[in-house]
């Protein structure tokens, strides 16, 4: 039983760093722009698609090809920043329904593009076994955690210790003021959509190796990755870390008790648990007088 | 658009609907317009909730759902005639409506779409997992439609394809009607209000949280209503007809016709069902094309198709109030 635990909780760390990788992208763009980007689990599944395609056909390095694959993701949000969510800002209701012709159109691209049929990315690190005590794990399942951890230390930093992820913190706290001291907001805003998308296209092309890839597997993620920003609370980076990690343990735990197939209700009721007992999450501080 | 025009444009569109079967007994043309009909029931719905008090649901179809089980069980499994049946899953799409709404109504803005869109996907989970109950996701086979009724000494069948049309015809027609009932009421009204700013008509002494409630159940039934008559034309439920995607186009119809206008549901469905078929194209293309659109509507035509028709300002302008966050 203990066993079986272990087993569950490091595969929900597994799962749970891939849902870390979607929220931070989207707790960003909500702290700097006030809007959540629910397009944000079809750039995941482009990810996944993307570093399927510079694998199989251009590179056969799988590290190029997710490097590669976070560069043209980027540059993709900061397209789909500038043509659909900036010229819409200040109208939440027309982004959002924006976002849901977004989800539509790329996700029957791809259907249109790959076909209905999930694809393969082999890799030898899904099949090399890692023993840790009576445990073993694919090799991969610990790189995913492993890439997690670096990248929210990497993006903790930036935002920290950096001039210009200090000023997207400002940007977050006070648009008006950050303007009135010079800082280029726009800039912001479109590095910010960059980041974020570049961070849930890094997580599809982690993924993609382990399970399949397929037109609908940004769905689940986004969901868990909204749970876990809620757990966490809107806007902050740490709670969005810790809420997604607990969302993947959650679930995973949950099919000791309950049959797999209800593993992925576990992330709803959790959801509205948390909106009803705690709406501003565990971290969150209400800001701009929003509920 | 003059009033005067709109009612002439309504009578010569019902008129060409109605006799459509006698001029143009094509079937594949009959089963493009039932699939249209039957999208425009919860799409009004919808559009009482998204056009006209400004809730944005993500899990609209999700009630389809319920509605369409609830009715399948009562019809297959429990044996309950279809009128009954009708009334009873209307119902309970309703109370569902009721009570998720009282939860997911706490919410506004991201959260309370955060929660129906969380909504809706638990719906489709259960739909596709509970094996003994809905079938999972092979579907709920063996829906009838409903049995003959006889009028005055005139027997009415609702097998044939031009008679189910006439069925969900009226039907849609029966639902068009109540939606203009509700929106031109002093509950309608109200509900306006609220979309233009909440706050105000809060301080106006509004019970904001009860009409909330109350549009969202309504929206709840009609979809509900949609959704078994739907399963009834297809004689089958299956899981996919009521998941994320489907909800996703339910807000599509609402918006690409217009939300906030009467008239809009019914264009956003009939060139959602129609122009597609016109085109011949496949169905990824389609919805690329739609999802194209949707977001070339919410960027230069707010307002929908029916905004394009009308040259001043009549009363609602969905997407242009200030205060919506």
């Amino acid at each position: 039983m203990l066993e079986a635990l272990a087993e569950q909780i490091i595969n929900g760390l597994m799962m749970g760093s891939v849902y870390v990788l979607v929220a931070l992208g989207m707790v960003l763009v909500y702290g700097v722009m006030h809007v959540v980007n629910f397009a944000h689990g079809v750039l995941f599944m482009m990810g996944g698609y993307v570093a399927h395609f510079f694998f199989a056909r251009v590179t056969g390095s799988y590290v190029l090809a997710t490097l590669l694959t976070m560069a043209l993701l980027a540059v993709i949000g900061i397209a789909i920043e500038r043509a659909i969510f900036r010229p819409l800002a200040g109208n939440l209701r027309n982004q959002v329904i924006a976002s849901l012709g977004l989800i539509l159109a790329i996700e029957n691209l791809t259907i249109a593009i790959w076909g209905p049929n999930a694809l393969q990315l082999k890799l030898p690190s899904t099949e090399t076994l890692v023993t840790i005590g009576p445990l073993r794990f694919p090799e991969h399942q610990l790189l995913i955690i492993a890439i997690t951890a670096v990248m929210v230390v990497a993006l903790s930093l930036f935002l920290k210790r950096s001039r210009f992820g200090t000023a997207i913190r400002a940007t977050a706290q006070a648009r008006e003021a950050a303007l009135v001291v010079g800082i280029p907001v726009e800039r912001v805003y479109w590095s910010t959509f960059a980041i974020g998308t570049a961070l849930a296209a890094l997580g599809g092309a982690l993924i993609g190796p382990l399970f399949l890839i397929f037109p609908t597997m940004g769905d689940a993620p986004l969901v868990k990755g909204l749970a876990g920003i809620l757990l966490g609370g809107m806007g902050s980076v740490p709670g969005a870390v810790i809420g997604g990690l607990s969302i993947g343990v959650l679930e995973a735990v949950s099919t000791l008790f309950l049959p797999t197939d209800y593993k992925d209700s576990i992330a709803f009721m959790a959801m509205v648990v948390i909106l009803l007992l705690r709406p501003q999450g565990l971290f969150g501080v209400r800001v701009r007088g929003e509920d | 658009m003059s009033s005067r025009l709109a009612l002439i444009a309504a009578v010569v569109a019902i008129t060409v609907l109605y006799s459509l079967p006698a001029f143009a007994p094509d079937p594949y043309v009959l089963h493009v317009l039932v699939l249209a009909c039957l999208y425009v029931i919860p799409a009004v719905g919808l559009n009482l909730m998204l056009g006209y008090t400004g809730l944005v649901s993500l899990g609209h179809m999700g009630f389809a759902g319920v509605g369409a089980y609830v009715g399948a069980i009562l019809l297959v499994d429990v044996k309950h005639g279809f009128w009954v049946t009708l009334l009873l899953a209307t119902l309970a799409a309703g109370f569902a409506g009721a009570l998720v709404g009282a939860i997911c109504l706490r919410f506004r803005t991201h959260f309370f779409m955060i929660v129906t869109l969380a909504f809706g996907l638990l719906a489709f989970s259960v739909f596709n997992n509970w094996d003994e109950v809905t079938r999972g996701a092979v579907g709920f086979p063996g829906i009838p439609r409903p049995r003959p009724i006889e009028l005055g000494g005139v027997r009415y069948t609702f097998g044939p394809l031009p008679h189910f049309y006439y069925f969900v015809l009226t039907a849609a027609m029966l639902v068009f009607a109540l939606q203009r009932l509700v929106v031109r009421s002093d509950f309608g009204c109200t509900l306006m209000a609220i979309r233009q700013d909440e706050k105000l008509a809060q301080a106006k002494g509004v019970d904001v949280m009860r009409y909330k409630v109350a549009v969202f159940a309504l929206g709840a039934a009609l979809a509900g209503l949609g959704g078994l008559l739907h399963v009834s034309f297809l004689r089958v439920a299956a899981p996919a007809s009521f998941n994320l995607a489907e909800s996703i186009n339910a807000v599509l119809i609402v918006v690409l016709g217009g939300a906030g206008s009467l008239v809009g549901p019914a264009l956003g469905a009939l060139v959602f069902v129609a122009l597609p078929e016109y085109l011949r194209m496949t169905a990824e293309w389609r919805l690329v094309i739609f999802g194209a659109l949707l977001v070339v509507v919410t960027l230069f035509a707010p307002r929908g198709l029916a905004g394009l028709f009308h040259s001043r300002n009549i009363g609602v302008r969905p997407g242009s109030d200030t205060n919506v966050k």
